[in-house]
């Protein structure tokens, strides 16, 4: 029963805060470029009026293109109940969850994509085509973070990797993920969410056909899978485990809010790079968690 | 029961399928399903827990008497060989029929079941005389599959490519069990791995098994042969033929020693395939080919694991070397199955639009929809997505390299670069698998073929949700299966014999199953949120402009463009680019084409040396009998001089 109910606050969690995210953002933004903005509950008005709304297909599309969205939902929110909250652990925690949560990320990349090439629109095609192009990169460098992280704890399951430090590399690693945070996400300087009818898009263009609850359901995934990266993020980073349960939880909930407003002030203050740009910095972001890596290495080997 | 008489039924079925198969299709069909569920049914006897079973004949074959034995690992082998033989066949009664192809439809059928035959006989073969003798007519009749179409001059360059790389495999192969044969003095096959003196024999063994494999570089025949060869037939070599190789290196690596390097050099040439096998299978536009290079990338994961269980072997048997074993004997098992899926939807849609050039398609899910829903599941299987099988033995792999990597040990170093190798491939097996799907089935149909397309019939159709149901049943309920791999790994070293996983097999199976059920349960809330809110069609939005059409759609080639960029030093596309010119252009035109790199710039100029300098010695014969006896009075001069000397001591 304790565990039903565990499952069910752990879902509300996830489902509740994650819209919450983008409002920050948006309020931080709003904030350096002196203007009032809208209310950091935006995303949740957007959402219930989707939800009522009909839907417009293209002639083009297949079911696949509503099935899509659900799927990808449904794949992150499975890997968010899958990452530890702290001190209160994953939902299900065994050897080896971290790559499920790796490929549950994968199984959304793939439904997003499908869907997207669905409607026959070139702009989507552009989208889909730099969204699995920059993922293998950014895969490249979440995978070392990943080995990174389990070889300073010898242990590849989540709840372990996550809850020390990670050590001397603590601060390459952050940079590492922030990285991959903002180009999954795509956020500037890889993306710019604001705009949505422009050739250079990534995440904004491949949704351009999504309308009603599917489109509700895709921008509460894109929240979600923010939410998810700083959770990550800042797991890695925090000793968490040397805490007590109350401490851990505010930390957790302090460097979220944290990686939030970062995010933010990074789009404020940053351009967009032009595309050409990407794989660099993204081949840096590998570096830095390749570096964590070596840290972690000769750390434990001291 | 022993697997004895139903391996006899196997024989005799196939054999009579040779006999009868191109007169009686039907009688044919019957005896193939008979033999392969009987071979099917041998080796789960074996694998399910029951004794080995061998044979010795009273005759001798070739002066050798035969010597069979069905173990856990050639029982694996059967297993996927009688699951892709048999759907294949029935595949094929609808492909490649009678009325189509009256002509190769009956020599299709005889060398299909010989085919089966000398692969069953491989695998069951402990003797080295008799393994060469069923691995040369496992290749010839390949050989006679894959140029069914010989009337085409690719199909005919194709098959000959393939007899050549073959062959020069079967020289490597013929040097080791002559060799083998020699050092031990005896012909048969068996575990000595006491004897160190044999240790240097597997470099000649990996030469000619990585031939068969596919392994890059030496992958330059697997293109063309599955993407000329028909489609089930590319289902057969894909799935279970160029396993062989990956067969011939477990098991050789199971019975002889091994010097100390094997396993690194085998990782490392499994990570370069992986990497480069899916590079080039992204910048591919033709969808067969597409198909052929993301098998080098997944024997190039296979390979991964077998590396790595020889490092973990050399290492003081450390746990996670059989993990990466068991991986990688899942992974055969897995990669047999999607890749045959796969290479039947891409044969339904040649068979519909008669063409395999994916820019000439598209929209094709409308008319047939069994096939692209069939696709779309082999491609995240193969993608490695869960809740699918491709996750599994990936995850296992995965498992047995991190493990590696906290060992702290030299294998970490081969670990280390191997996991993000992997995890690089996968990312890029996804690009490449959304460009094919999307590209042949979404959007809007680029050509007169693609409307006209239609869905395939009964057969193949069944044959494809067969073994789609495989690569579900796997994902969901891989614990099923593991008994089996168990007893492969145990055949391979028996200290490693593990009826429990070393893993949690049983908490991933059901976390795949919850996956899948709250997948079906989210596509179907949001269906009917979507028909309650009510859902209009309308023209796709493409930012204001009213009148698409499908040539404004995103090819494969660009959409490859940007991740195959990356790859360009190794790809070397070639691009003829006609720009339009003036006020009024008149045409303008882009062709871009991948060539083969190896087999064009490594092998066919060291090939034209070879050639040159055969020439030229041919120059010495002439014909002119004057001149032949001059060679005669001076070679006979040179001999007289070295007599004179004393002799060459």
């Amino acid at each position: 029963m304790i565990e039903v109910l565990e499952i069910i606050l752990r879902l509300a969690l996830w489902l509740l805060v994650a819209p919450l995210l983008p409002g920050l953002i948006n309020k931080v933004k709003a904030w350096v470029a002196g203007r009032r903005g809208p209310p950091v509950l935006q995303l949740y008005y957007d959402l219930a009026r989707l939800w009522k709304k009909s839907v417009v297909m293209s002639t083009l599309a297949s079911p696949a293109f509503i099935a899509g969205p659900a799927v990808a939902w449904v794949a992150l929110l499975g890997a968010a109940l899958l990452l530890p909250l702290g001190p209160l652990g994953g939902a299900v925690s065994f050897k080896g969850d971290v790559l499920l949560v790796v490929y549950l990320l994968a199984v959304a990349r793939f439904c997003t994509t499908w869907a997207a090439m669905e409607t026959g629109s070139a702009f989507e095609g552009m989208g889909a085509a730099r969204e699995v192009s920059y993922a293998v990169l950014s895969e490249a460098a979440l995978i070392t973070a990943i080995l990174s992280l389990s070889v300073q704890s010898g242990s590849v399951t989540l709840n372990d990797m996550l809850a020390p430090s990670s050590g001397a590399g603590a601060v390459l690693l952050a940079g590492g993920l922030f990285a991959v945070l903002l180009a999954e996400n795509c956020r500037v300087p890889f993306d710019d969410p604001n705009t949505h009818l422009e050739l250079t898009m990534i995440h904004e263009v491949m949704v351009l056909d999504h309308s009603g609850p599917p489109l509700a359901v895709v921008l509460h995934g894109a929240a979600m899978k923010l939410l998810l990266f700083s959770v990550l993020l800042s797991e890695a980073v925090l000793p968490l485990a040397q805490w007590s349960t109350w401490q851990a939880s505010t930390a957790l909930a302090g460097a979220v809010t944290a990686v939030t407003i970062g995010v933010g002030l990074v789009e404020s203050l940053l351009a967009r790079f032009a595309f050409s740009r990407v794989p660099l910095l993204l081949t840096t972001a590998f570096l830095l968690c390749l570096f964590a890596l070596l840290l972690a290495w000769k750390g434990g080997a001291a | 029961m022993t697997p004895g008489p139903l391996v006899l039924l196997a024989a005799l079925g196939l054999v009579a399928g040779i006999l009868f198969g191109p007169r009686m299709p039907r009688f044919w069909l019957a005896l193939t399903l008979v033999a392969t569920l009987s071979g099917l049914a041998a080796a789960l006897l074996v694998l399910g827990g029951g004794p080995e079973w061998e044979w010795r004949s009273a005759f001798a074959v070739g002066g050798e008497p035969l010597h069979l034995r069905l173990d856990g690992l050639s029982g694996l082998f059967i297993v996927l060989l009688s699951v892709v033989g048999s759907a294949g066949a029935i595949y094929a009664r609808e492909y490649w029929s009678d009325q189509d192809h009256p002509h190769s439809a009956p020599r299709g059928r005889l060398w299909w079941s010989a085919m089966i035959l000398s692969m069953i006989f491989v695998l069951l073969s402990s003797n080295g005389l008799h393994f060469l003798i069923g691995w040369e007519l496992f290749a010839v009749s390949s050989y006679f599959l894959i140029t069914l179409d010989r009337a085409q001059r690719e199909v005919r360059m194709a098959g000959w490519l393939y007899l050549a790389a073959s062959h020069a495999g079967t020289l490597c192969l013929f040097g080791f069990f002559v060799t083998l044969a020699a050092r031990t003095g005896s012909w048969e096959l068996g575990p000595m791995r006491s004897q160190a003196n044999l240790a240097p024999l597997i470099w000649l063994a990996l030469a000619g098994f990585a031939v068969k494999a596919g392994l890059f570089p030496v992958h330059i025949w697997l293109p063309s042969a599955h993407a000329n060869a028909p489609s089930h037939v590319s289902a057969l070599m894909s799935g279970v033929a160029i396993k062989m190789g990956i067969y011939g290196l477990v098991r050789f690596t199971g019975w002889l020693p091994v010097p100390a390097a094997t396993g690194g050099v085998i990782i490392a040439l499994g990570a370069v395939s992986a990497l480069l096998g899916i590079a080039f299978a992204l910048a591919q536009n033709d969808l067969k080919r597409l198909l052929a290079y993301c098998s080098v990338e997944n024997v190039g994961i296979i390979a991964i694991g077998i590396g790595g269980a020889l490092l973990g072997a050399a290492q003081g048997d450390a746990p996670w070397g059989r993990l990466l074993l068991a991986g990688s004997l899942l992974h055969v098992w897995n990669h047999g199955l999607f890749k045959a899926l796969l290479f039947f939807g891409a044969g339904s849609v040649l068979h519909a639009t008669g063409t395999r050039e994916m820019s000439r398609l598209g929209g094709l899910w409308r008319s047939m929809p069994w096939t692209a829903a069939m696709f779309a599941l082999g491609s995240a299987a193969i993608s490695g997505l869960p809740p699918l099988n491709g996750f599994v033995s990936e995850w296992l792999v995965y498992l047995g390299l991190l493990d590696a990597a906290l060992g702290r040990s030299t294998a970490a170093w081969a670990a280390i670069p191997a996991v993000i190798i992997v995890a690089v491939a996968g990312a890029l097996a996804l690009a490449t698998f959304i460009k094919a799907g999307a590209v042949i089935f979404l959007g809007a149909p680029r050509t007169k073929a693609a409307t006209q397309a239609h869905e395939s019939g009964p057969l193949m159709r069944g044959a494809m949700l067969a073994i789609g149901a495989g690569c579900v049943a796997i994902g969901l309920a891989p614990i099923i299966v593991w008994p089996a791999i168990a007893r492969a790994v145990g055949t391979w070293d028996p200290d490693w014999l593990a009826l429990e996983p070393p893993v949690p097999l049983t908490t991933l199976g059901a976390a795949q199953v919850c996956l899948a059920v709250l997948f079906i349960g989210g596509v179907v809330w949001l269906w009917r949120r979507a028909h309650a809110n009510g859902l209009r069609r309308g023209l796709t939005w493409d930012c204001g402009y009213s009148t698409p059409t499908a040539r404004m759609q995103y090819t494969g080639g660009s959409f490859a463009g940007l991740a195959g960029g990356w790859f360009a030093w190794i790809l070397q596309p070639q691009r003829t680019l006609r720009r339009p010119r003036g006020l009024f252009p008149i045409r303008a035109a882009l062709v871009e084409r991948v060539p083969e790199t190896v087999l064009e710039h490594v092998i066919e100029p060291a090939a034209a040396v070879v050639m040159r300098l055969s020439r030229a010695a041919r120059q010495l014969q002439h014909g002119r009998l004057h001149f032949y006896i001059v060679y005669l009075a001076g070679g006979l001069t040179v001999l007289a001089i070295i007599v004179w000397l004393g002799g060459i001591s």
